[in-house]
């Protein structure tokens, strides 16, 4: 009698069990696509100290990654030929950005006939701020000799090339270099050929 | 050994678990750019005309007309529809400014950018055409002579080109939009034959 009793017992916990296979299969899909197009950790992305870039996205063989992150966004993103455009999310150290910190983005920029350097909220969009100024192109930085990028980001007035945090609200830093050497196909960009992003006083 | 029975009793279902994931996953990255509703195309269709070159608003914040855009930069759009006949640019580069010119199909592939420096002599000369349109223009040109023109051969019928002035400083914003308008762009209107 029980031998007979055990078999419905047993489809039941089949059924539960090809139930939570499949749960747990599609979470698991769907968290590594999230994972791969919003913090961008599929395999297009190419990554420089704490900038990011996907350098395939703006050209006809752009990886199923990089196609994906752009339809996600719905950005335009830059050609082969017009230049590469870097995301950081967080310092040198890999802590996320903190709008109650000051940053400085300093040091080497590949050859390039422009730069720009613009602050961001997570999702690209522009942060308000009282004296409307958004970013820097190399053209308008006042600089040292040999320090070709050098950005002050705090939510107070510094002295230098201040990049104002607008709000105490999460931002990015974007990097774009027009019209540059470093070419979009490759695979691997030097660190140190990026500016250094560090973490200064906190209030 | 019990637990090693159960271990093994769970293991097709855990492989199960991360081969369904995999798919899931696959499918998911691949349909993106067919099912994203907000992308490019989409949100240009509303604004910017076929067949001409429409300035799109300045970057400044609630006003972007897409996400990671360069405040910088003056941008305008040509979208297209190759069945109304190939796409002419038309323009110069003389001033030594920085343009920048990207060729994108429906879904968003750029199949060709270039600068203005790339461009031959200055000079922009450009037709987008399907390849049917191609073989029917080669087949009259000119044994003799070499064609003016960089012809491209667009992946997709729908498409659009982004052109892109930087503006150095602030105040050469105007400037910089006045150099992308002066670009043409528009159906091409007589094909031989």
């Amino acid at each position: 009698m029980k031998r007979v009793a055990a078999v419905p017992d047993r489809t039941l916990e089949n059924f539960f069990k090809t139930l939570a296979t499949l749960l747990i299969g599609v979470a698991l899909g769907l968290f590594a696509t999230y994972m791969a197009v919003e913090r961008g950790y599929g395999f297009g992305a190419v990554t420089a100290g704490a900038w990011t870039a996907w350098p395939k996205s703006g050209s006809n063989e752009a990886d199923p990654y990089a196609r994906a992150v752009v339809a996600r966004t719905g950005e335009i993103p830059l050609g082969l030929a017009e230049g590469l455009m870097f995301v950081a999310r967080a310092d040198d150290d890999g802590a996320p950005f903190d709008p109650k910190c000051d940053y400085t983005i300093r040091g080497p920029m590949p050859p390039t006939r422009y730069w720009t350097i613009t602050l961001m909220d997570p999702h690209g969009l522009l942060i308000e701020n009282e004296i409307q100024r958004y970013g820097f192109t190399s053209a308008e930085i006042v600089r040292e000799r040999n320090v070709p990028m050098d950005v002050i980001v705090s939510a107070s007035a510094r002295p230098g090339n201040w990049l104002p945090i607008g709000q105490q609200a999460p931002f990015i830093m974007v990097l774009r270099l027009y019209d540059t050497i470093v070419r979009s196909s490759a695979s691997a960009i030097e660190a140190r050929a990026l500016p250094a992003v560090t973490r200064g006083r906190c209030a | 050994m019990k637990r090693l029975d159960q271990f093994l009793g769970w293991l097709p279902w855990l492989l199960g678990a991360v081969i369904i994931g995999g798919i899931v996953h696959i499918v998911s990255i691949l349909a993106m750019p067919r099912l994203a509703p907000n992308d490019s195309w989409a949100r240009f269709a509303a604004v910017a005309p076929l067949s001409r070159l429409t300035p799109l608003p300045p970057v400044t914040p609630g006003k972007e007309f897409g996400p990671y855009e360069d405040p910088a930069m003056a941008v305008s759009i040509c979208r297209y529809d190759l069945d109304r006949g190939p796409l002419r640019l038309r323009g110069n580069f003389t001033g030594g400014q920085l343009i920048l010119l990207s060729f994108h199909s429906r879904y968003g592939d750029v199949f060709y950018s270039m600068t203005d420096r790339s461009a031959a002599r200055g000079v922009l000369d450009i037709l987008v055409v399907t390849s049917t349109q191609l073989a029917t223009i080669e087949a009259y040109d000119s044994e003799d002579e070499l064609p003016s023109e960089l012809r491209l051969t667009a992946p997709d019928r729908l498409g659009y080109v982004i052109v892109r002035g930087l503006a150095p400083q602030p105040g050469n914003r105007d400037a910089a939009a006045a150099r992308v308008a002066a670009i043409a762009c528009g159906v091409e209107a007589a094909i031989p034959g």
